[in-house]
């Protein structure tokens, strides 16, 4: 697997818990680089002519390759072996997590106490939404938003060496593929676009956000998230890599900046995790931060192009609760942004292939990210 | 970085766990739910195996290295007291790691689909 890099808030590895991790990375790099792909073989071989047969038609809908896959004995072992590996994988995680507990939320109050270079506001009072609070999002068990103990910081050191371990390591040396990305996008569509103040939706443990702040070093850059040991977490992961964010704790469907607020706002991965009401609310409220002529960015996963690679993707909805994923399958991001206010000449939907390569693909063999393109 | 004893510490009480089990449905892939549950105590065998002969491996490596031990000596160990008792707790923790898909659901699916619909 690819390097980490070993930071103030990232759990040291004892021998086993190395060991756990690295075969939970060896297990699922076999099940995404030989098994998964015997699984379009099946396809084509078997379900697809016998869905011709039964039918008179190929499938038209992903549901259709679903009913007849879900009932092949390979398909059944694959799809079991993979939700295993992601419960060993944070398994893995939350044990070296747990032994330095302590020391990780007195390292975060540490951070808080003394200069800072930026800045953490929590809302004690702040609801955590419904696709938050009913499921743990990915497996993570208590998602991103629960506090164990006072001060916890435990969801972030679990995401941060999580999603490392869920990519195969391909996020590169601190999760920063994602941020780098989005960025080189800006760069190569929009040259002379120089933000000042940019804002991160739902920013997690603000890999993404770091990346931008250091992008843009003249840039005021804040990143939100509803998690608060997410955010302490990030907020004490930039403190000691050296990199000014302020972090807040705020629902990305209504936050209390002012209109106008940034010329930038983006976020990563993050509208596959909300819901069909909260979709087309956050995108009307970066229409409502951004100041005329800002620009707003989401980076998004690809969904599939045949009815079987959307199958195949929308394994994540069905078995790693990623519940709203399955509708973005079918939602026109485009139409959604239009619905938000933003003018339909001004929106555009990319699909933009990555410089890095993307080492460990769980369902498709090409890879490409998907981009929503706004200017206000 | 190095631990400061400066930092203040309040430590967990002894109740405070990190949760293990994720909220949510837990889908049935198989026929048979025990077959399901067959499979994923096999992945964590799998996990235990490649950790021990990790272990086992650097264990002698560094003996090897150091020129300590044989491994032929291995062969001829006879646990003390407290090695006895120590390999038995570690041995009580493995056996309950490797048998905790049996005890892992939580359901909660109807929540979880309305969450996002509404």
């Amino acid at each position: 697997m690819a390097a980490f890099r070993q930071h103030a808030m990232l759990p040291k590895l004892h021998h086993d818990e190395q060991a756990r991790q690295d075969f939970v990375g060896a297990l699922r790099g076999h099940l995404s680089g030989k098994v998964m792909p015997e699984n379009y073989q099946l396809y084509e071989r078997k379900v697809e002519p016998e869905i011709r047969r039964r039918q008179g038609r190929p499938p038209a809908h992903e549901s259709e390759v679903r009913e007849h896959m879900l009932q092949e004995p390979f398909y059944q072992f694959w799809s079991a072996l993979q939700r295993r590996s992601q419960e060993l994988l944070w398994e893995s995680v939350i044990d070296p997590t747990e032994r330095e507990w302590d020391t990780l939320i007195a390292r975060a109050r540490k951070s808080r106490s003394g200069r800072q270079r930026g800045s953490l506001r929590l809302d004690p009072q702040l609801e955590i939404p419904r696709y938050h609070r009913a499921f743990d999002i990915h497996l993570q068990p208590g998602g991103y938003h629960t506090d164990f103990r006072e001060d916890d910081v435990a969801a972030g050191a679990i995401y941060d060496r999580g999603i490392h371990l869920y990519m195969g390591g391909a996020l590169g040396i601190e999760n920063n593929l994602m941020g780098d990305t989005l960025v080189a996008y800006l760069r190569e569509k929009h040259p002379s676009f120089a933000p000042l103040r940019i804002l991160d939706m739902g920013c997690a443990i603000g890999n993404s956000t770091v990346v931008w702040a250091r992008a843009f070093p003249k840039a005021d850059v804040h990143g939100i998230d509803v998690g608060a040991p997410v955010l302490r977490y990030a907020h004490a992961r930039a403190e000691s890599l050296g990199v000014p964010v302020h972090f807040s704790q705020q629902n990305a469907e209504h936050t209390d900046f002012a209109d106008g607020s940034f010329d930038l706002i983006v976020s990563h991965i993050v509208l596959h995790e909300t819901s069909k009401s909260a979709l087309p609310r956050i995108l009307a409220e970066g229409r409502r931060l951004l100041r005329p002529g800002g620009l707003m960015l989401h980076l998004e996963i690809p969904r599939g192009r045949t009815v079987m690679e959307k199958f195949m993707h929308n394994w994540e909805s069905y078995n790693n609760n990623e519940i709203f994923s399955r509708y973005m399958t079918e939602i026109d991001l485009r139409q959604q942004a239009v619905k938000a206010g933003f003018s339909l000449r001004q929106v555009q939907v990319d699909e933009y292939t990555p410089r890095l390569s993307v080492a460990q693909m769980n369902y498709t063999k090409d890879f490409f990210w998907k981009i929503l393109a706004a200017t206000r | 970085m190095k631990k400061k004893k400066t930092l203040p510490k309040s430590p967990a009480p002894p109740s405070a766990r990190i949760a293990r089990v994720a909220k949510g449905k837990k889908p049935q892939y198989f026929s048979d739910p025990a077959i399901d549950k067959l499979l994923s105590i096999t992945v964590s065998l799998m996990e235990e195996l490649a950790v021990t002969r990790d272990r086992l491996d650097a264990v002698e490596r560094l003996l090897a290295r150091k020129r300590i031990v044989k491994a032929s000596e291995i062969d001829r160990f006879e646990p003390n007291a407290r090695d006895t008792e120590e390999r038995a707790t570690r041995r009580a923790a493995y056996v309950s790691r490797v048998l905790r898909a049996l005890h892992a659901e939580r359901d909660s699916d109807a929540e979880a689909v309305t969450a996002v619909e509404s």
